[in-house]
């Protein structure tokens, strides 16, 4: 017990005479609440450890998506920055990349009217291919075919595949059909493609785990079906 | 006042004794005098004040502020001046630009447009201001919050411009010179708080977000 500068009166032997109210404070650590870890910020701290070097290396292992270095590049380090911001990114591509290739197209550019449901389906589209998506995938993925990857990997490797969509669909904006069908099959080769060869280790376990290609080919089919059909129609004016 | 200490390594706590009794004798208590706090007498003057001196102050604050940011010249004066962040001032400038831009477009598109840029601005600040916190920044989060809405003003200059000019290069222009100002003040203020490698993965969000904002004062 340390007791610092007590001005208390003492008796020859020591005791103390004037006894002084005293109150006893205990201090202690806020015990950390447990019920939802993924809730609180902290827990999502450990996705953003990453540096921008990083970002560029994962970034350019998913537009060279033949070779199966993903895993390499990523190690034990999954992060989310990547498909939040290369998802945000696509979302601003489609809601003014599509409304500029209707405003090529058009004839009659003085009463062009700007469609503002294209931001609304774009976040909803998006964000569920590099969210919702790979969740449920992951999830399936680890508890029901015991894949070693965790959720959190399944969605960073989504994430990162739809990078090349980032330089498709500005490609996109030429408002000629055939030049957009082209560069949206790329697209569509080259996510399909990483995906699969990212995954191959997992799918060529057994007969039951290759049938997660295919979820991943439809889904990708639909989006750049989404894509073609929602945000790059080509509607021609129609000559009287 | 005395205290005595003993740290519990067992459950990691410190426990302790404070004695409140202050040490005082006769001769002190009578000659002691009790300190009127200045900040009492201010607040009890401004309960008291008119409704007009309030308002001109809170908007010499903004003011104040204001220039702060726009300026962006790095001396000491501005971040202690930023560091007493307030939310009136981001306030202000969103509404002025979901105002401004939905009056502006198409009557048949105003409300949601309203509605789409107060959202697209709280919560793209939040989201930008989170990102930065997640990634290490030694970002306050109201701090980044009020220097985020401060710096919409140069694009609400432009919204504001464009209204009055028809030509699309020159309104061009001018969004785009918005833009570059905005992001300027904003990623000044934003890349010292960040760590070398990671500064890009923090400004990023920022000027994307500003390009959002930028391309509606365009297009509307």
């Amino acid at each position: 017990m340390q007791n610092f500068g007590s001005n208390n009166e003492l008796d020859e032997k020591g005791h103390v005479l004037n006894e002084q109210p005293k109150i006893k404070v205990k201090f202690e650590p806020k015990p950390k609440p447990s019920k939802c870890p993924i809730c609180t910020i902290e827990y999502y701290q450990q996705f953003f450890n990453i540096e921008q070097r990083d970002v560029y290396m994962r970034i350019r292992c998913s537009i060279l998506s033949w070779k199966p270095e993903f895993h390499q590049c990523v190690g034990k380090n999954p992060d989310l920055w990547g498909p939040l911001w290369i998802s945000t990114t696509i979302i601003f591509i489609l809601f003014a990349g599509g409304n500029l290739s209707r405003f090529l197209l058009e004839e009659d550019k003085k009463h062009f009217k700007y469609e503002y449901n294209y931001m609304y389906v774009a976040v909803l589209i998006v964000y569920a291919m590099a969210f919702i998506i790979p969740i449920i995938l992951g999830v399936i993925m680890k508890y029901i075919l015991k894949s070693e990857l965790g959720v959190f990997d399944i969605v960073c490797m989504y994430g990162y595949s739809l990078s090349a969509y980032i330089f498709v669909l500005i490609l996109c904006i030429i408002p000629y059909n055939e030049a957009q069908w082209f560069f949206l099959m790329c697209g569509l080769a080259n996510s399909t493609i990483f995906l699969l060869v990212n995954l191959w280790d997992f799918m060529k376990k057994n007969k039951q785990t290759v049938l997660i290609a295919i979820p991943i080919i439809s889904f990708n089919v639909a989006l750049i079906l989404c894509f073609k059909f929602y945000f790059f129609r080509l509607i021609y004016a129609v000559d009287d | 006042m005395e205290f005595e200490v003993q740290e519990n390594q067992a459950n990691n706590s410190i426990q302790g004794i404070i004695n409140l009794q202050p040490q005082v004798n006769q001769v002190q208590a009578q000659q002691q005098e009790i300190p009127i706090k200045q900040t009492d007498l201010q607040v009890s003057s401004t309960l008291e004040e008119s409704v007009a001196v309030t308002l001109l102050r809170d908007l010499r604050q903004i003011g104040v502020k204001l220039r702060c940011v726009l300026v962006p010249t790095m001396s000491t004066d501005n971040a202690k001046e930023l560091r007493n962040w307030d939310l009136w001032g981001p306030l202000v400038f969103c509404l002025m630009l979901a105002l401004t831009l939905s009056l502006s477009g198409n009557n048949d598109d105003g409300p949601g447009i309203f509605a789409t840029i107060f959202v697209l601005i709280w919560v793209g600040s939040f989201v930008v201001t989170l990102n930065a916190q997640l990634l290490g920044g030694k970002v306050s989060f109201f701090q980044s919050v009020c220097v985020l809405g401060y710096c919409v003003f140069p694009i609400n200059l432009g919204a504001l411009f464009t209204l009055f000019f028809s030509f699309f290069y020159l309104k061009m222009f001018l969004v785009i010179g918005c833009f570059l100002w905005s992001t300027y003040s904003a990623v000044g203020f934003m890349k010292l708080l960040i760590p070398e490698q990671k500064r890009i993965l923090a400004l990023y969000p920022v000027i994307l977000f500003y390009l959002f904002l930028s391309w509606f004062a365009l297009i509307v």
